[in-house]
């Protein structure tokens, strides 16, 4: 187990390098700078700003200087926000960006599981139909659009709920976190449908069956594990792009979250900060995926050992 | 050489037409009736963004601006928005706009991911290796972001967004046609074509490609709405399609600021999309069921 | 009162396509601690009707139509699910075919080992474990404490069944239902496991049902036979007097069709010339183990090679049958493979007809594919389902420049008279003929370029045995025919002798014995000859 942990995040460099040296690239090979905005500034001013930043070295010193920083986990200093780090920012918007993508997750594994079992457990039938429509809505609604309905009729019509902010007005957060979680929950639902159908049809359920165990133990004991590995596989990137996808809900709830910090560092080019939020998603993916990995093999005793595979 | 369709010659007179896989699984799609559905209101709506130069009520900068957001009416059955432009006229053309980025960056993806799976897939060993974990690399680049980041520095470009869409959604179709092309490579039919002594290029025309054509189908037609999914969204957030052009993002978009006011120039861009996703996603879901093999056996 | 009384069972399936009776009135009784044998074809709905008593045919589709199943006086098909459940794994017991993926492979062998304890009897854990290594004991596996915290993958196939037995009898039932317990294994663990069922039967006294589709099995474990065809009982009665003396066509039929005494052909037309068409020698194939971490040491990484074939050399003679025999994973089929270029060679000479054809590339192998063909096992995996009959024989005939768009409609007939198939499905595709008609397909596809060597690799194995016995005599046609000289791979020793001039024997990647196919019967030489004979399971009380 340790050696696949370490054998996975050894692979995991060369991705962030290329990540990294692509975004960096492309960044500077745009038109127009940080400060190209700012008409009136005198020449000398530019000249000193761009030498703290660095950017009067050549790119090439400019990426290597850069990549030494990070090695040191450091990000630089934002462009935009004077007097600040890019890591201090992260710091600032990651807790409200990781509690809301919490409950966002724990909305969607837990709705998603049930009604995929549900559907699973009688398919073809209303009991499957109902809840498989339901996921579908789910996945067709994106965010950008329930969340502004379920602001519109909790909100506004039925006022409810609170329309924004984030732990300020107590309930303030249950309809971001529904509307960022609604489309995962339907994902999961039809993934755990299809993997608890492709389980139950296995002969060993049938074996389960045959010993005379209870449907419930049947379902539970045998079934789940085999039935849920499409799932574990979807939490990873699910789990990033969570975070990623969350400056939509971010900006309609007016959550001082980090997805909000990111679209305003494109739009301004803040090139550190550019780069910190990709470094810091990329991350974000890498260990995600390994943990769902992790899950993976601890679920199935078949990964464990490779070389003394069955089959 | 034109040995392709040996349809000809003297056959029995009596010899009774098979049903082929293909036409078994349209038998099977056609008592779908969510599946034909779907078909049915992407057929419609294709005409209908095909036609719309022609049959929209009114000009799509045509502003009423005494008249105002008024609701949905006789005369406007979608309303107006503040500047007194029919709604009806706006959807469709934002959803000719829309359909257009969903196909166009489908086809590039399905270009790309089928020349891609299927080298990889047949050709094995150390280039298939070399590919796909170019692909999985790929995979692990936080692409929203990237996406964004182009829009943002490159300029709000119609053939960039197709490019940039179309650059995230290829690697799964190459995943998907790799997988199928490995997995039919090991079946039997492929080894007694090459034992038959065909050549390389006419078992990958004549067997491998009408073999794996079937999840290829499946996929694009659900990576289509991911596409203009994709599409909104980057619309929404004003980075993708910009005015005066419009897309059903951008029509949401703007219905979300003035929801409170006149929620209909929110409620009928969204549900626009919402169904044609919808009519996709069942279209999808009815194909893979009418193909998947293993649906025949009873 | 017997232990268990069916009487009139009836059973249908309700699909798209109308009603399908898998079960039609069938009627039996076990006594108990006896054991009676259901033998039949597939589709026969001898493992539906087993499987409906104990209400493990999904419904729908399935329903029972009809009928009652007595155990112990009580109506299976009536009871309450919950009673069933109670009954099942408790009372009544099932063992089924592959054990390969009937074990969920998620729980170590023990926990679901325990299962009908904790379920059934409330026993205690730790009480259950005792009681669960010990019947480890029993079933022979060896070391079953450490065997208990095993998961299923890390077992063999016969040590999976074993377990899979000893998950039937924990509980102690009083039927245990055996569906193909040993189809999926090999002939000599197929032994091993029948006697294993036979001794803790006796031991035990537990009544048996033993499906099956292997006459031969059923003989010598019944003691009582139940023949059925399409749904329906042909006839039963005691396994002597049946087998001995069947009163019914089809049970005639059956015992007609087991490939049986040597091959009737004498082997006169074998010309022995100083060249022989196929002549290997030394042949490896050696096969990278993919499976190893990416850590293991060097000095392991060095011999993980899978030594599919070690040091082969053989001969075959122009016009002869060669069978090749052999259990899973002897490298039978690889060697098939390798000689026709099909599989990679490590080292080692293939000549064909005074020719190296060692490595050859596919360009320089093209003129000689016309000569050699292959038959594969698999008739569902063998044909393009994307290709009608038509196009599936007419394809070798044009690349090959053997015929032009207006002869090859009368050649492709030609083709499919001469392996039995009827002219007019000539536009139909694969999925629609079954099993024996579309191996007969892919013989007319092989024989399609007038090839005059085959390798044959086991094309009877996934046949029913009246189709198989149809299939034998097509190919013994063929071959006669058209002069051809054939490799015949197959882990079925019957059919083996049945059709072959010479045989020989593979183990583990190495030709063990090699001889004239009647003498090896008569006098087996190597030790590994005797064990796979006297493993056959031969039809009891047939008088010949």
């Amino acid at each position: 187990m340790f050696k696949f942990t370490l054998s996975r995040l050894l692979q995991a460099v060369p991705v962030l390098l290329v990540v990294i040296t692509v975004t960096f690239f492309l960044v500077r090979m745009a038109p127009g700078g940080p400060f190209s905005d700012e008409k009136a500034v005198p020449p000398e001013v530019l000249r000193a700003l761009e030498a703290q930043y660095r950017l009067d070295l050549p790119l090439i010193q400019q990426y290597f200087s850069y990549l030494g920083d990070l090695a040191r986990g450091d990000f630089g200093p934002s462009f935009r926000y004077p007097g600040r780090s890019v890591n201090e920012l992260i710091e600032a918007g990651l807790p409200a960006s990781a509690e809301l993508g919490l409950y966002a997750l724990l909305i969607a594994i837990v709705i998603g599981v049930l009604a995929g079992l549900i559907a699973a457990m009688r398919p073809n039938t209303a009991q499957d139909y109902i809840p498989m429509s339901t996921a579908m809505i789910g996945i067709c609604l994106p965010s950008f659009l329930l969340g502004p309905l379920l602001v519109l009729v909790f909100g506004i019509w039925l006022e409810w709920l609170p329309v924004s902010g984030w732990g300020n007005i107590p309930g303030d957060k249950i309809l971001p976190s529904i509307t960022m979680g609604s489309t995962y929950a339907a994902y999961i639902a039809r993934l755990s449908r299809g993997g608890m159908l492709e389980v139950l049809s296995q002969d060993y359920i049938r074996t389960a069956r045959a010993k005379g165990l209870p449907e419930r133990v049947v379902i539970v004991r045998h079934a789940l594990r085999g039935g849920l590995i499409p799932v574990v596989a979807y939490l990873g990137p699910a789990f990033a792009g969570l975070l990623s996808g969350s400056f939509v809900v971010e900006t309609i709830f007016q959550i001082p979250g980090l997805g909000r910090f990111f679209v305003q560092a494109a739009f301004n080019r803040d090139y550190t900060m550019i780069m910190g939020s990709v470094v810091f998603f990329a991350l974000l993916i890498v260990v995600f995926n390994l943990i769902s990995d992790l899950i993976a093999v601890w679920i199935d005793p078949r990964l464990r050992n490779p070389s003394r595979g069955g089959r | 050489m034109s040995t392709d369709a040996p349809h000809t010659g003297q056959l029995p007179d009596d010899a009774e037409q098979g049903t082929s896989l293909w036409a078994d699984a349209w038998a099977r799609l056609r008592k779908n009736r969510l599946a034909l559905f779907g078909l049915g209101v992407i057929i419609f709506l294709c005409v209908v963004s095909l036609l719309t130069p022609w049959i929209a009520p009114y000009g799509y900068e045509q502003q009423n601006l005494a008249l105002g957001a008024t609701p949905p009416s006789w005369q406007h059955w979608f309303g107006t928005d503040i500047f007194g432009r029919d709604l009806l006229t706006r959807v469709m053309w934002g959803g000719r706009m829309s359909l257009m980025v969903g196909f166009v960056a489908t086809g590039v993806a399905l270009v790309i991911g089928v020349l891609w799976g299927t080298v990889a897939g047949y050709a094995g060993g150390r280039v298939d290796a070399v590919m796909m974990r170019l692909v999985d690399i790929l995979y692990a680049l936080p692409f929203m972001i990237f996406i964004i980041l182009l829009m943002v520095v490159f300029g709000r470009n119609i053939i960039l967004l197709f490019l940039a869409i179309g650059a995230v959604e290829w690697l799964t179709m190459a995943r998907i046609v790799r997988g199928q092309v490995q997995s039919l490579r090991r079946q039997e039919f492929i080894e007694a074509a090459h034992s038959l002594g065909l050549s390389r290029w006419r078992i990958i025309r004549k067997h491998l490609i009408p073999n794996s054509l079937g999840p290829v189908i499946v996929y694009t037609t659900l990576t289509i709405p991911s596409v203009m999914l994709l599409e909104a969204f980057l619309s929404f957030l004003g980075l993708g399609v910009q005015p005066p052009e419009s897309s059903w993002g951008l029509l949401i978009n703007n219905g979300v600021e003035t929801m409170e006011e006149y929620p209909w120039l929110l409620i009928f861009p969204g549900l626009a999309l919402a169904i044609t996703l919808f009519s996709l996603n069942f279209l999808g879901d009815g194909l893979r069921d009418a193909l998947d093999p293993r649906s025949s056996k009873d | 009162m017997a232990l268990l009384e069916v009487t009139n069972l009836k059973v249908h399936f309700h699909t798209r396509n109308g009603v399908v009776k898998a079960v039609d009135g069938v009627s039996f009784n076990v006594e108990a601690g006896q054991t009676l044998g259901i033998v039949g074809e597939s589709g026969s709905g001898k493992s539906v009707c087993c499987y409906s008593l104990l209400g493990l045919v999904p419904q729908p589709p399935g329903r029972i139509e009809a009928g009652t199943a007595l155990f112990d006086g009580e109506d299976l098909l009536r009871c309450s699910r919950r009673r069933l459940r109670q009954l099942r794994g408790n009372e009544i017991a099932v063992i089924f075919q592959d054990p390969m993926t009937c074990l969920n492979p998620y729980l170590t062998i023990g926990e679901q080992l325990i299962e009908p304890l904790l379920y059934h009897r409330k026993t205690p854990r730790k009480e259950a474990r005792q009681q669960a290594v010990a019947l480890l004991d029993e079933v022979g596996i060896r070391q079953p404490e450490r065997r208990f915290d095993s998961y299923p993958h890390e077992l063999s196939g016969g040590m999976r069944q074993r377990v899979m037995i000893a998950m039937a009898l924990i509980a102690e039932p009083r039927l245990i239902i055996c569906d193909e317990p040993t189809t999926a294994l090999d002939v000599t663990i197929q032994a091993q496991i029948l006697k294993l069922i036979k001794d803790l039967q006796h031991k035990r006294q537990v009544a048996v049902i033993f499906i099956s589709h292997d006459l031969a099995v059923v003989s010598e474990v019944a003691d009582h036979v139940l023949v059925m065809q399409n749904g329906r009982v042909v006839e039963q009665g005691e396994v002597a007097e049946l087998f001995s003396n069947p009163s019914e066509a089809y049970t005639r039929k059956l015992i007609a069709s087991i490939p049986d005494g040597a091959k009737s052909a004498a082997p006169e037309r074998r010309e022995l010339q100083p060249h022989p068409l196929v002549s290997v020698s030394h042949l490896r194939t050696w096969f990278r183990d993919h499976s190893i971490g990416l850590f293991s040491p060097a000095a392991a990484k060095a011999q993980r090679h899978i030594k599919a074939l070690d040091d082969v050399s053989l001969r075959i003679e122009r016009h002869e049958i060669l069978g090749v025999v052999g259990e899973s994973g002897s490298g039978k089929s690889t060697l098939g493979r390798a000689i026709l270029g099909l599989a990679p060679v490590t080292d080692g000479r293939i000549i064909y007809d005074g020719r190296d054809i060692t490595n050859l590339s596919a360009r320089a192998m093209k003129p000689l594919r016309r000569r050699m063909q292959m038959i594969f096992q698999d008739p569902y995996a063998s044909l393009n389902p994307r290709m009608t009959i038509f196009e599936t024989l007419a394809e070798p005939l044009l690349v090959h420049g053997l015929a032009n768009r207006r002869t090859v409609a009368a050649q492709v007939l030609a083709l499919m008279d001469d392996v039995g198939l009827v002219r007019t499905c000539i536009r139909k595709y694969p999925h629609e003929f079954s099993g024996g008609q579309r191996q007969r397909i892919a013989i007319g596809r092989a024989i399609a370029t007038r090839p005059e060597f085959i390798v044959a690799d086991e094309p009877v194995s996934a046949l029913d045995v009246t189709i198989q016995a149809q299939i034998l005599d097509l190919i013994l046609d063929l071959v006669a025919r058209h002069d051809l000289t054939m490799m015949f791979i197959s882990h079925d020793l019957g059919v083996v002798r049945y059709i072959a001039d010479r045989v020989l024997v593979l183990h583990r990647g190495q030709v063990v014995e090699e001889g004239d196919t009647g003498k090896v019967w008569a006098a087996p030489q190597a030790e590994y000859t005797r064990e796979l004979l006297q493993a056959i399971p031969r039809l009891a009380h047939v008088q010949p």
